[in-house]
């Protein structure tokens, strides 16, 4: 039997809006959050990214989307624990073949933009929690993504640094010009955001717009 | 890729160095086991080559005759051929150095006084042309030219007296000069020594007899023509060869030899690749996360699949290149054992030296790299479907990996073991090479393998109980871990079995030969007391004794009967035969030999021809009863008719029997390989005394009673094993490194729930020992399946291989003993193998182990 985890959702996402998803557990926010970022594809219903539907794009031209087009911040930082702080940050943009040496100079930059001047030579094993958060920012914005993906990106953080991770976030997409969806279950977190979206059993229930923007 | 590779997948490897080092060591040990069998197999038919070649030099054809020789005047008939240019005469005698027990000497009788066309000595410090009008030499039968390696090697100057092993005992040859090594005096590994033609006969006893004619043929003429003409002029009795052919007759006879050195080295090569299999496949299992994060960063699929073959082909580049050094070694200390069985088996040779040629780094290259590339494909095609969200995933999955009777590898499986059977039904498509037999035992090895995954399912319900009972809770974790990820936990095991399943299987093989051989000794050798020259059993090695010690024997107080045995090796049908000659009155008195067929022949049926041959003659020519056969000897080929076909273990080729008056008749030959003396059972030990007494010393001879004959003929067959059975031996180290490869992996991957374990008050040694039990239960299912695996294994290697390649038949018999001992060592091994996985675990800190992540 099949449970869809989202059902009729429609959602539209403007060019450098912070968008917050919030719902209780089984609401469909990490499916949406999936979708999104092409890690999953619809059983139905399309799914479009500057203008280009990307539900439909085969496994290869997925990977290349998601590398040049997206970036990704985990709940558990997914740093590669054998890389260093700046090796991981410069790994998406080495596998489209960039040249490294240009790579490491710009992530040089973004480590010490984030608050990690100093630390790109250390392992995620030798960084705080807060710290290896830093990173995966500075790797999400590395490739100048179009959209910024960001599942609890403070779940896992006490809330001192899970503020200064958002603010750092806030910062680094406004200044870009970013699109960021961020799914949370902290109010505070959302908002941070300029517009909340409630989720429940699959439905979208509320649509506000949130912090500055309210 | 190349920088994922450098990044992600070399620091994996460093970082998990004690794996990485046991994966190379598996790969480097397969590998070694490999190129060294190869190089060993290589050197040995290239010392025979070589000796053939060295020897027959400039020669365009040789002609060669029974192990017996042929007449000196033969010589001037050939030479008189139209077409012939020069003819040459050669005696050669592989004699017993004395007081060096094994050690051989290749002793070359040269006509100096002949036109010298073939001669290609070169003199140390004699010149060896001048040798023609040495009257010194000409005129003694002591006097020897040594290889200068040889004499160098054991200190011999010219001057020195050295000891040799004669037909009429022991005698003193003197080094008359030294020879450089070149030509024939780089044959037979360098231990080479050459003397007159008349003096070698005289000292050998081989008076007015030849072994090889040297020919050469005008220039332009057509060589092959010239050897059809010679070969029918000279009639099926002797062998005109090019002398470059002679090496494959020799190669064709070790096929089956070889081949089973071989297939050992090939078992301990798969239980690399499985290392290499359970390795990828940890790291595939371990680091799922960090597959879906660079897929969600994004990898694609293509470039996850080749990074882990390029990690498995890493292990395999480094592995191999390892094991090509390894194997040179291991090629060094295991070809003198190789060496002296062939030399005791089938064929005199001296190997010396191994090398590694481009074959042999072709071949480590390409199974070794090959086969671990091959390992990783499952592995590299599971880590390719990891789907990028299971980079958020919270939990990381230990993927269980379930198996049913439906999955496809456990369907080959049974597939495999289903045709187990049919296999061993085909036909060998040449002699000695039984293909079908090599065929069942991959589907037994392969079939047994697949299906393990689904033993353990099955092993898992018996073991729970009695875990608990014996172990409290940590016997009850022990059993539940181990079913918990059963394909990871099949590969060490199914590792283990083909270890196990070839120790039970060889051993069930070499067993069942042994019980037929045993009882054949028995019933149809069942003198008293054996008397040879030299070696301890004739058979090629030995060197014949003159007739002349009968009458003396005879006289011995309680000596009731003596029979004379002279066995010689001999080409004919295709076959290096052995004829068999005993004096049959006094074999009748006695040997009660297995008849197959027909029945043996009467005083005068004998006297009419009728013989009695080998049952595995009978079924290598289809030659039955009343069939008539051609025999080839020196006096022209010999009609006689088939009497009967006896069980015979003689020689893996073949053997004809012949009444001693006719054989004496047919070969011109009157030595005796063994004097076989029944005496009166009180009598034993003092013939014994007074024939060692009387002769021992002087004609170096053996004295065996029935019991040590049978304890040599049987240590033979082990002896010739030994180098599978150190094979097997390395396949199951090999096979325990993989238990702890997993363990370890184990461990790993329940860290926290090793911690939780402690937590809630589980003690270090609760710990090591659910560790430590579960190695066990490896080990024992391992046990298990390679005794199951085994049975069916030495079954069809007796029958399907051991016959087909023999011609011999022997019923099969399960080494139960075996058995049960490699079921005790595959679990006490496996327990101390996973002692240090268990201590790491124990050692966790409680702490640590919970908040890891």
């Amino acid at each position: 039997m099949e449970v869809p985890a989202l059902r009729g959702a429609t959602l539209h996402v403007p060019r450098g809006q912070f968008l917050s998803i919030m719902g209780p557990s089984g609401s469909g926010k990490s499916t949406l959050l999936n979708l999104l970022g092409a890690l999953d594809v619809p059983s139905s219903g399309s799914i479009t990214l500057d203008g280009r539907e990307i539900s439909l794009l085969p496994d290869a031209e997925l990977s290349r989307f998601r590398r040049e087009r997206l970036g990704f911040i985990f709940q558990f930082f997914n740093l590669l624990p054998t890389l260093t702080a700046v090796e991981n940050v410069v790994l998406p943009q080495l596998l489209s073949g960039r040249p490294r040496e240009e790579l490491l100079k710009k992530a040089h930059g973004l480590l010490e933009a984030v608050g990690l001047r100093g630390r790109g030579h250390h392992r995620p094993d030798e960084l705080s929690g807060g710290e290896m958060q830093r990173v995966a920012v500075a790797r999400a914005l590395l490739g100048e993504p179009a959209l910024l993906l960001a599942d609890e990106p403070t779940g896992n953080l006490d809330s001192k640094t899970g503020a200064e991770v958002l603010r750092l976030i806030r910062e680094a997409t406004r200044a870009r010009n970013l699109t960021v969806v961020m799914v949370t279950h902290d109010p505070k977190a959302a908002a941070v955001g300029d517009r909340l979206v409630r989720l429940a059993d699959g439905v979208i229930v509320g649509d506000e717009a949130v912090g500055a923007a309210a | 890729m190349w920088a994922l590779l450098r990044l992600v997948s070399l620091r994996h490897m460093l970082g998990a160095k004690l794996r990485s080092l046991l994966t190379l060591f598996g790969v480097a040990v397969g590998v070694a086991t490999l190129v060294g069998i190869s190089a060993i197999n290589r050197s040995v038919l290239e010392a025979f080559r070589s000796t053939v070649d060295t020897v027959a030099g400039k020669a365009d054809l040789v002609v060669t005759g029974s192990a017996v020789g042929m007449e000196e005047a033969l010589l001037e008939r050939v030479r008189a051929m139209p077409g012939i240019t020069h003819a040459s005469g050669a005696l050669s005698v592989v004699a017993a150095v004395d007081g060096r027990p094994g050690e051989r000497l290749y002793v070359m009788g040269v006509d100096f006084l002949d036109d010298g066309h073939f001669r290609d000595l070169k003199g140390v410090d004699r010149d060896v042309g001048a040798l023609a009008d040495d009257l010194e030499f000409l005129n003694s039968t002591d006097r020897l030219l040594l290889g200068e390696r040889y004499a160098r090697e054991r200190g011999l100057m010219t001057g020195d007296a050295l000891q040799l092993q004669t037909p009429s005992g022991a005698r003193a040859f003197t080094v008359h000069g030294l020879l450089r090594e070149s030509g024939p005096v780089k044959a037979f590994g360098g231990a080479v020594a050459v003397m007159f033609l008349p003096s070698a006969q005289e000292a050998f006893d081989r008076g007015g007899r030849l072994d090889r004619l040297d020919l050469a043929v005008g220039e332009g003429q057509d060589v092959e023509a010239a050897r059809e003409a010679l070969s029918t002029a000279l009639g099926a009795t002797l062998q005109v060869e090019r002398p470059e052919r002679r090496g494959g007759s020799v190669q064709k006879m070790l096929l089956s030899f070889q081949m089973g050195l071989n297939l050992g080295s090939l078992v301990a090569l798969l239980v690399g690749v499985f290392l290499v299999y359970n390795t990828v496949s940890i790291g595939v299992v371990q680091r799922r996360r960090e597959i879906g994060t660079l897929r969600a960063l994004g990898a694609t699929r293509t470039l996850i699949h080749g990074l882990f073959t390029l990690e498995a082909a890493l292990f395999g580049v480094v592995g191999t290149a390892l094991g090509l050094v390894l194997g040179r070694g291991l090629a060094r200390v295991a070809l003198r054992a190789v060496s002296e069985s062939i030399s005791s088996l089938y064929v005199q040779v001296n190997a010396q030296d191994v090398e590694m040629g481009p074959w042999e780094v072709g071949l480590g290259v390409a199974l070794g790299v090959g086969g671990a590339v091959f390992a990783a494909l499952r592995p590299a095609s599971l880590a390719a479907a990891v789907q990028p969200v299971e980079a958020l995933r919270r939990d990381v999955a230990v993927g269980a990996g379930e198996v049913s009777l439906r999955s496809w590898p456990v369907r080959l499986g049974a597939l495999l073991l289903a045709s187990i059977y049919p296999c061993t039904l085909i036909p060998p498509p040449a002699e000695n090479f039984p293909v079908g037999g090599y065929l069942a035992i991959f589907a037994t090895l392969m079939g047994g393998t697949l299906c393990a995954p689904l033993l353990l399912r099955w092993l898992h319900r018996l073991y729970v109980r009695p875990a608990e009972w014996l172990l409290g809770v940590p016997g009850r974790l022990a059993a539940d871990n181990f079913a918990r990820a059963p394909i990871r936990t099949a590969v060490p095991v199914a590792a283990l079995a083909i270890g196990v399943a070839m120790a039970v299987g060889i051993t069930g093989f070499i067993r069942s030969f042994q019980a037929s051989s045993e009882k054949w000794i028995n019933q149809s050798v069942p003198a008293d007391l054996f008397i040879t020259s030299s070696a301890r059993l004739a058979g090629v090695r030995n060197n014949p004794m003159a007739p002349s010690m009968l009458d003396g024997l005879r006289t011995l107080p309680g000596v009731t009967d003596v029979d004379m045995l002279r066995m010689l090796p001999h080409d004919a049908f295709g076959l290096r035969i052995f004829v068999v000659s005993v004096v049959m009155d006094v074999y009748h008195r006695h040997a009660r030999p297995t008849v197959l067929e027909g029945r043996m022949p009467s005083p005068e049926e004998r006297a009419q021809g009728r013989v009695t041959i080998s049952e595995n003659l009978s079924r290598r020519r289809n030659l039955h009863p009343g069939d008539t056969i051609d025999l080839p000897t020196p006096t022209g080929a010999r009609r006689l008719t088939v009497g009967a076909v006896i069980v015979d273990y003689t020689s893996d080729q073949g053997a004809v029997f012949l009444e001693r008056a006719r054989f004496t008749e047919f070969f011109n030959d009157d030595r005796v390989d063994t004097y076989e003396l029944y005496v009166e059972p009180s009598q034993r030990e003092a013939v014994r005394r007074a024939v060692t007494e009387r002769y021992g010393k002087a004609y170096d001879l053996y004295v065996l009673t029935h019991a040590e004959l049978r304890d040599e003929a049987l240590g033979l067959i082990d002896k010739a094993f030994k180098v599978t059975y150190a094979m097997e031996a390395l396949a199951v180290l090999l096979a325990l490194l993989g238990v702890v490869n997993t363990l370890l992996a184990a461990v790993l991957d329940r860290t926290r729930e090793i911690g939780l374990l402690r937590a809630v008050g589980a003690a270090r040694p609760h710990v090591l020992g659910l560790v430590a039990a579960e190695a066990g239960l490896m080990g024992l299912s391992g046990g298990l399946l390679g005794t199951g695996m085994g049975a069916v294994l030495g079954w069809t290697v007796t029958h399907a291989v051991g016959e087909r390649a023999t011609g011999w038949s022997f019923p099969y018999q399960f080494p139960l003993a075996t058995a049960l001992g490699m079921l005790g060592v595959s679990a006490v091994c496996a327990v101390a193998a996973g002692l240090f996985p268990a201590r790491r675990a124990a050692r966790l800190d409680v702490v640590e182990a919970l908040a890891w992540e």
